[in-house]
C-alpha cells in the first residue's frame, strides 16, 4: 500500500495514475497531429502518393483567396453556433438549475438521451421533420401558408447544429451555475431588481466560465463538420471541413489537406488563447477592484 | 456531480459528436462459416448480394469476410498504408488505372479463369485495362438523369434541362468533381474524357453558371429529394437507389442524356501479394458463372457484366428498367470516365473555384 500521507510517494502515485491517461492522449492525439504536422510539408504526387520530403508548396497554395473565403464563412457559422449555442444553453442551464435538487439529474439524463443515437441517423431525422412531406411545413400547410421545404436551407442548418451542440453548452453553464447561492437571487428580488436585472447583474455574470467553456465547447468542434452542410444546406455552401474532405479523397491530396488541417487547428488553438486572455483579463480586473 | 465531471462530460459529448460524423463511412462486415482457408474481400457497400456469399462458402468451405467502402479513394488509401489483409478488392473503372501504376493490384492469369467469355463485349478489353489484366468487371451502371415529370411538367432529354432557370432551386448535382464535370464538359459537345485545359475552363465557366440554379450538391440522398418532388431533376447514377425511385413513383424518369452516355463499371482484382491467392481465383470463376452473376440484378438492383447471366435474371422488369440497365440505343456514343492523369490539376482548380463561388 502506497502511505498517501507522504508527500513524495504520494506525488509519484499520483503521476503513476495519470499514466494511462498520459499514454492515450499521446498515442490517440498527439501522434495523429504528428503525422498530420509532417505530412503537410510533404510533396504529393497526382496518383495520391505521399513522396515526403519537404516543401512549404502546400501552405503556398493556401493563399489562394477561394480558402480564405471558405475559411471565413466557416469562422462565421462556428461563431453563429456558439453563440446560439450559449444562448440557449443558458436558458436550458438556468431551467434545470432552478429546479428541485432530486429532479436536476433526470433533466440532465434528458438532455444527454439523444446523443446516444448515432450523428448521422439524428441528422437524417431533421431532414424528415423539415422536409416537404415533415410535419412542420404539414402544419404550416394546414393552416394555409404555402411553404417551400425547409431543406435545403440555412436555417435548417443553424437548427441542426444547434441541436447537435446543444448538450455541450448546456453542461458547463449549468455547472457553474449551480454553485450560485440561491438567496442572490431573493436578495436582488428584494431589492428591486426585476427579471432582466437579476440576470444581467447576477446569472450571467456569476456563470461567466462556464459561459466561456460553452462558447469554446461549441465554436471549435463546429469548425470540423462536414456533414450537416451537405445534408440540409444543400452542400453548395461548403465549410473547411468539406474541403478537407475532399482535398484528402477526391483530389488525392494528402498533403495539401493535411496543410489545411493545420491552418485549421491553429485557428482553433489561438481561438482558445483568445478567449483564455480575455477572461483571465476578466478576473484580474475583479481581483483589482475587491 | 462536480464541475469537472461536468466539463468531461461535455468535451467526451463535442468529440463524439465529431468522431461519429467521421465514422459514418462505415465499415460493414458479415462472415460465414469455418472451412478450408479464407477470403477477405474489400468492395462497395451493396454491390454483392449476401446470396452470392453464402452460395461461394457453401460450395467452396472458404470464409468469406466482405468489408465495404463508398468511395475508390479510401480504399486506396488503405490499401496503400499497406499490410491490409485484403485479398480481392473492387475498384471503379479510374481507380483500377490508379491502383496499376502505384502496383496495388497484381495481373491476373487468364489461363486460371473459367467463364471470362460470359462477360459482354463492352467489359471485354475495356479502355482503363486494355486486354482485362488486372481487372474482371463485375457490375456496371451510368451517369445520368433522375428526374419527376410532375415537377418538370415536360420531358427531359438532356443535359442542358438542367440549366433551365424554370427549375431552379429544384436542381441537383452530384457532389463528386468527375461526375459534375461529365454534364459540364458533355452539354458544351466536348467529350466527358477530354484532357483538354481550354475545354475543362468552358466546362468550368458551364458548371458557374449553373450554381446559381442548384439546391444544392447532392450524392447521398439525392433519389429521395427526385421522388418527394425537392428536387425537380437530378444528376444521378443508375442503380440501386435510383432503380427504387423509378419503381417506387411513375413520375420519376431516369435518362441517358441526348448528349452522350458516360459508363462506370466496379470490376474485382487481386491485391498484390496476397496471401490466399488460390481463394482469390476461385472468387473470380464463382464470380463469372452466369447464374451468379444475375444474382447483382436480383438482389443488389444494379447491371451485371455478364452477357449470359441477363436471361437468368428472376426479375426480368429489372432488366428492363432504364435505372438498371440503360437502354442498349442510348449508350452508342457512351465511353467509360478515365483517370485524366496530369489534366486532373485542370479538374481541381476548376472545381474548387466552383464549389467556393
Amino acid at each position: 500500500m502506497v502511505d498517501v500521507n507522504t508527500p513524495r510517494t504520494s506525488r509519484a502515485a499520483g503521476y503513476l495514475m495519470l499514466l494511462p491517461a498520459v499514454a492515450v492522449i499521446a498515442l490517440l492525439v498527439i501522434v495523429p497531429m504528428v503525422v498530420i504536422a509532417r505530412d503537410s510539408f510533404a510533396v504529393s504526387d497526382p496518383l495520391g502518393g505521399n513522396l515526403g520530403g519537404f516543401t512549404l508548396d502546400n501552405y503556398a497554395k493556401l493563399l489562394d483567396p477561394v480558402y480564405a473565403k471558405t475559411l471565413g464563412y466557416s469562422l462565421g457559422m462556428a461563431a453563429l453556433n456558439a453563440v446560439v449555442c450559449t444562448v440557449v444553453g443558458y436558458i436550458v442551464a438556468h431551467y434545470i438549475a432552478t429546479r428541485p435538487a432530486k429532479t436536476q439529474p433526470v433533466l440532465l439524463v434528458l438532455v444527454i438521451i439523444p446523443f446516444l443515437t448515432d450523428f448521422l441517423v439524428r441528422t437524417f431525422a431533421w431532414i424528415t421533420l423539415l422536409g416537404s412531406g415533415g410535419p412542420f411545413i404539414s402544419l404550416l400547410r394546414l393552416v394555409g401558408v404555402d411553404a417551400p421545404s425547409l431543406v435545403p436551407s440555412q436555417l435548417a442548418v443553424t437548427l441542426s447544429l444547434l441541436y447537435a451542440f446543444l448538450p455541450v453548452a448546456v453542461f458547463p453553464i449549468y455547472a457553474s451555475m449551480r454553485s450560485i447561492d440561491p438567496s442572490l437571487k431573493e436578495a436582488a428580488a428584494d431589492l428591486g431588481a426585476g427579471w432582466w436585472q437579476t440576470h444581467a447583474r447576477i446569472f450571467v455574470p456569476l456563470s461567466a466560465s462556464g459561459l466561456a467553456s460553452s462558447v469554446m465547447l461549441t465554436f471549435v468542434p463546429t469548425l470540423g463538420v462536414f456533414v450537416i452542410p451537405v445534408l440540409l444546406g444543400g452542400g453548395k455552401d461548403p465549410l473547411v471541413g468539406n474541403l478537407i474532405v475532399t482535398l484528402f479523397t477526391e483530389f488525392r491530396n494528402e498533403p495539401l489537406g493535411a496543410a489545411l488541417s493545420m491552418v485549421v487547428l491553429v485557428l482553433m488553438l489561438l481561438s482558445v488563447a483568445a478567449a483564455g486572455l480575455i477572461l483571465r483579463a476578466r478576473s484580474n480586473r475583479k481581483a483589482g477592484a475587491v | 456531480m462536480n464541475k469537472k465531471f461536468l466539463a468531461f462530460g461535455a468535451v467526451a459529448l463535442a468529440s463524439a459528436t465529431v468522431l461519429s460524423a467521421c465514422s459514418a463511412g462505415g465499415d460493414a462486415s458479415s462472415t460465414g462459416g469455418a472451412g478450408s482457408g479464407s477470403l477477405s474481400i474489400y468492395a462497395w457497400a451493396g454491390e454483392i448480394p449476401d446470396s452470392v456469399i453464402e452460395g461461394f462458402e457453401a460450395e467452396t468451405g472458404i470464409d468469406v469476410t466482405v468489408d465495404t467502402f463508398d468511395s475508390n479513394e479510401t480504399m486506396i488509401s488503405k490499401l496503400a498504408a499497406g499490410n491490409s489483409g485484403y485479398d480481392v478488392v473492387e475498384p471503379s473503372q479510374y481507380a483500377v488505372q490508379l491502383m496499376v501504376e502505384r502496383d496495388l493490384i497484381a495481373e491476373i492469369d487468364k489461363s486460371k479463369l473459367e467463364g471470362f467469355d460470359n462477360l459482354a463485349e463492352k467489359f471485354v478489353d475495356p479502355s482503363f485495362d486494355p486486354g482485362n489484366t488486372h481487372s474482371i468487371p463485375w457490375a456496371w451502371g451510368t451517369t445520368g438523369i433522375l428526374y419527376n415529370e410532375a415537377c418538370t411538367g415536360a420531358e427531359v432529354t438532356g443535359w442542358s434541362d438542367m440549366w433551365n432557370p424554370d427549375y431552379a432551386g429544384k436542381v441537383y448535382m452530384l457532389d463528386n468533381m468527375l461526375s459534375a464535370y461529365i454534364a459540364g464538359l458533355q452539354v458544351n459537345g466536348l467529350s466527358a474524357t477530354s484532357t483538354d485545359e481550354a475545354e475543362i475552363a468552358t466546362a468550368t465557366d458551364s458548371l458557374l453558371e449553373q450554381k446559381p440554379l442548384l439546391g444544392g450538391y447532392n450524392s447521398t440522398n439525392y433519389a429521395d429529394l427526385v421522388g418527394t418532388g425537392d428536387a425537380c431533376i437530378a444528376e444521378a447514377y443508375s442503380g440501386t437507389t435510383s432503380a427504387k425511385a423509378v419503381e417506387a413513383n411513375p413520375d420519376v424518369h431516369y435518362i441517358i442524356p441526348e448528349e452522350g452516355g458516360t459508363l462506370w463499371t466496379d470490376s474485382f482484382s487481386i491485391v498484390e501479394g496476397t496471401a490466399n491467392e488460390d481463394a482469390a481465383y476461385q472468387w473470380l470463376n464463382y464470380t463469372l458463372r452466369p447464374e451468379v452473376a444475375a444474382l447483382v440484378t436480383d438482389d443488389a438492383s444494379l447491371a451485371s457484366t455478364n452477357a449470359a447471366a441477363l436471361e437468368l435474371v428472376a426479375d426480368q422488369s429489372q432488366v428492363e428498367n432504364p435505372a438498371i440497365y440503360a437502354p442498349a440505343d442510348s449508350l452508342t456514343n457512351s465511353e467509360f470516365i478515365v483517370d485524366p492523369g496530369d489534366a486532373l490539376a485542370y479538374f481541381q482548380d476548376g472545381w474548387t473555384r466552383v464549389r467556393a463561388s
